[in-house]
């Protein structure tokens, strides 16, 4: 007997686990099935010497909204879906300026701003539009701290109608909470973390000169510099075609051109060139700085001057050179009459700019500040009149002009090659077009497409990202000795991780909803339940069902009084 | 709130066969082992009607109309009426009036129905926050198939299990037991005749309409 009763238990025992394990199991099953799954790309989050700026969190999991939203509705538990075609600027200013709590804001880009529909000049007019409110708020959002996400994300058929949807339903003065339904937008992501060391990588090259036989002495350098990295409110669509894109591509042809050159020994001038790709560019040239900081003493001192670009894709008609020495400095007058002598040639003009370099503000504007501060001659070429300020956005919107940055390179690949050669003054091109040392268009196309497409904020490239193997091989194909040199970015700096995800839009029904349908249920079953004892019992059982506790008490008064009489009786 | 979508769905869908045992004099005189043993019966006949879908069906790549294979899938559907058979007459039940044995029966069939086919999709997917119609209709159909399956099992009584029918009625009862066993057959055809309904389920009132003409007959032939 207990035998069999230690049996039954473990049978028993064992059915419970299965149980347990088969809700388990079920219960494990992956709850996708929203309506939509859309790609968004988060605002960047950073802090500057421990002070937050940008977008503080990551997951998401409220009630979609609209713009028009009543007045004074209480908005803490909502996403504000954005459409930037009908973006209101002052809204989000007044918004983030006085810290009003929101749920999440979701900006909706235009279909044309996708990275795979890359640069190309349709709807150009369309785009202008668009490209400045765009401007407008990345500077708002990128220098604002906001206590809640911020995403970006791309328009498409399905997203429209979840938009218009949302439209009509704030329009008939409901907001969507839990009680009146919706749709809800979940993205369900971990909190955002710090990334751990961020690493800058810079790569240089060089094209060594001709020395001459029996001369000891090192050769001169002249330097050709640019920085590759960008930096958006998005670091997922920071593409920066134009800055420093163009600057890429542009050292990357003058590279090509003195190679050829520098192949054969008869055409090979009298100075090294060194070709050098910074990273680090928006955070104070941190990279240009590090970069310099390796070179001994010799080497630097043996830099005749250094060229950086930047922006110099997208311009009409004047290029700007600017500097830290004072125009009068005899160096500087050597640089810039030969730019503007070839600038005459090509039918352009060609400013100076003087900038003073102010030792005591960590503030660099521009990349040739870096090597003024080391004593070498530098300036930099660009189509930017004045300097950006610290993490203004890298205008990744400004597409280049194929024309004029033809011009640029020209420019620049002759007026070096002037001052290799020695033929200032005289009116020799070089480069000319159609000869076999000409600019190549497609050479310069195809670059720019793959940086038009390629999103390249410094922290979250890793040391051997892709795309920074190919700038290396590049440069390797026309330079010797290229060397990657890879450090930590200034620590003034910290970024958080979290650049893309993927958005849920699920559409609910209020709890209202809900409890109405258990009420309708309910009534509906206690109405199947007595209209079958009605049919199967009769009437009368039903009526008994509720009376049934007063007969009872009735019956055992009765038996009671039976018990009574029966006990008389035997006494 | 999704889990309260569930229990909504699933006292839709599973309340009503509760209900009627609860209602009804099942429960007075403990018929649950027959109605166990008719969902045992149901799950044998799911299994083999599922092995011979599976020979001798065609998967056809068009969604056109194929009338060998609708006939196919109405033959054997007449397995349905088999197990039925096997339930009603061979198992052994205790004594239990006809009038008990079939609503039994029924009762237990429709709820195996019910939990093979619908418990599982209700569980992935209602508990979801995603908000759609499917499940509820699901229940509707549920209860539908709960009377479908009632007065199948009637028929099949009067059929079988009565020895003295009125003449009359005879041709009346066996045709009636035709069209409600191949049911799905015929909700299937009328689906691919009028293609505009969204959901298959809307089928539910023309399974209720021919349910309750099988069961109005059978009330008639018991009297």
């Amino acid at each position: 007997m207990a035998h069999r009763k230690a049996r039954e238990r473990d049978m028993l025992d064992s059915v419970y686990s299965m149980l347990a394990l088969v809700f388990i199991l079920v219960a494990c099953v992956e709850l996708c099935d929203a309506a939509t799954v859309v790609d968004v790309y988060r605002l960047i989050q950073y802090d500057i010497s421990g002070v937050p700026f940008g977008s503080r969190l990551a997951s998401l999991n409220h009630h979609a909204g609209s713009l028009h939203f009543s007045p004074g509705a209480d908005l803490s538990r909502t996403v504000v879906m954005i459409p930037v075609r009908e973006l209101n600027i002052s809204f989000v200013t007044e918004y983030v300026s006085r810290k009003h709590p929101l749920g999440g804001m979701l900006f909706l880009l235009p279909e044309i701003f996708r990275l795979e529909n890359g640069g190309g000049g349709k709807d150009v007019r369309e785009k202008e539009v668009v490209k400045n409110v765009l401007l407008e708020l990345e500077k708002l959002l990128v220098h604002a701290k906001l206590p809640y996400p911020v995403y970006f994300a791309f328009e498409n058929d399905e997203i429209d109608a979840v938009l218009d949807d949302v439209k009509k339903n704030d329009a008939t003065g409901q907001p969507a909470t839990a009680t009146t339904g919706g749709y809800k937008l979940v993205i369900p992501i971990a909190e955002p973390k710090k990334v751990a060391s961020p690493t800058i990588t810079n790569i240089q090259g060089w094209l060594q000169g001709l020395k001459a036989d029996g001369d000891a002495n090192q050769l001169p350098t002249i330097a050709i510099v640019a920085s590759y990295d960008t930096f958006g409110a998005a670091p997922a669509l920071s593409v920066g075609s134009d800055s420093n894109g163009s600057g890429v591509v542009a050292l990357l042809e003058v590279a090509r051109l003195f190679s050829l050159l520098y192949s054969n020994p008869k055409t090979r001038g009298r100075y090294n060139i060194l070709f050098g790709l910074t990273s680090g560019g928006p955070y104070n040239y941190n990279g240009t700085h590090k970069w310099l900081r390796s070179f001994d003493q010799r080497l630097r001192e043996s830099i005749d001057y250094a060229i950086c670009l930047n922006s110099v894709g997208s311009w009409n008609n004047e290029l700007w050179i600017h500097v830290s020495k004072p125009p009068e400095n005899a160096y500087i007058k050597q640089i810039f009459e030969g730019f503007t002598n070839v600038a005459e040639e090509l039918g352009f003009k060609v400013g100076l700019k003087h900038k003073k370099i102010n030792i005591s503000n960590p503030r660099v504007a521009w990349e040739h500040e870096q090597f003024s501060r080391l004593r070498v001659t530098a300036a930099t070429l660009s189509e930017l009149s004045a300097a950006p300020e610290l993490l203004e956005s890298t205008g990744g919107l400004h597409f280049v002009d194929e024309t004029s940055f033809i011009r640029s390179v020209q420019l620049v690949a002759e007026s070096l090659a002037r001052h290799i050669y020695g033929y200032q003054g005289k009116n020799i091109q070089i480069f000319a077009d159609n000869s076999s040392l000409a600019v190549n268009p497609s050479y310069i196309r195809s670059w720019l497409d793959l940086l038009s497409q390629t999103p390249r904020v410094a922290p979250f490239i890793s040391k051997n990202d892709p795309f920074i193997m190919a700038l290396k091989k590049e440069l390797a194909d026309h330079t010797d000795e290229v060397i990657m040199q890879h450090e930590v970015l200034d620590g003034m700096f910290t970024f958080y991780d979290s650049t893309k995800a993927s958005l849920n839009i699920y559409q609910v029904a209020s709890v209202t909803f809900d409890l109405l349908l258990l009420l309708v249920l309910g009534s509906y079953l206690i109405v199947l339940f007595s209209f079958l004892v009605i049919t199967t019992r009769g009437l009368d059982d039903l009526i008994s069902l509720f009376r049934r506790p007063p007969s009872r008490k009735v019956e055992v008064s009765q038996e009671k009084l039976a018990n009574d009489n029966y006990e008389c009786v035997m006494v | 709130m999704t889990v309260f979508h569930f229990f909504n769905c699933a006292i839709l869908t599973f309340g009503p066969h509760a209900v009627y045992y609860s209602a009804t004099p099942l429960s007075e005189y403990d018929t649950l082992g027959t109605s166990v043993k008719a969902a045992l019966v149901y799950l044998g006949t799911a299994l083999v009607k599922l092995v011979c879908l599976a020979t001798f069906l065609k998967v056809s790549e068009t969604d056109n109309f194929d009338p060998y294979q609708e006939l196919l899938k109405a033959l054997i559907g007449f397995i349905d009426v088999a197990g039925l058979y096997f339930a009603l007459t061979q198992l052994t039940h205790r004594n239990i009036s006809q009038n008990h044995k079939f609503q039994a029966v029924g009762l237990g069939w429709a709820f195996a129905d019910s939990v093979l086919h619908r418990l599982a999709p209700l569980w992935v997917g209602a508990r979801g926050l995603e908000f759609t119609w499917d499940y509820l209709l699901q229940g509707l159909e549920a209860n539908a198939n709960l009377v479908l399956s009632i007065s199948l099992a009637a028929l099949g009584s009067l059929m079988w299990l009565r020895k003295n029918k009125p003449k009359t009625l005879i041709p009346i009862i066996y045709a009636c037991a035709g069209i409600v066993a191949t049911m799905p057959s015929i909700t299937s055809c009328v689906k691919n005749s009028t293609c505009q309904y969204p959901y298959y389920s809307d089928i539910w009132p023309l399974q209720l309409f021919e349910a309750g003409i099988g069961m109005a007959i059978s009330k008639g032939g018991r009297l």
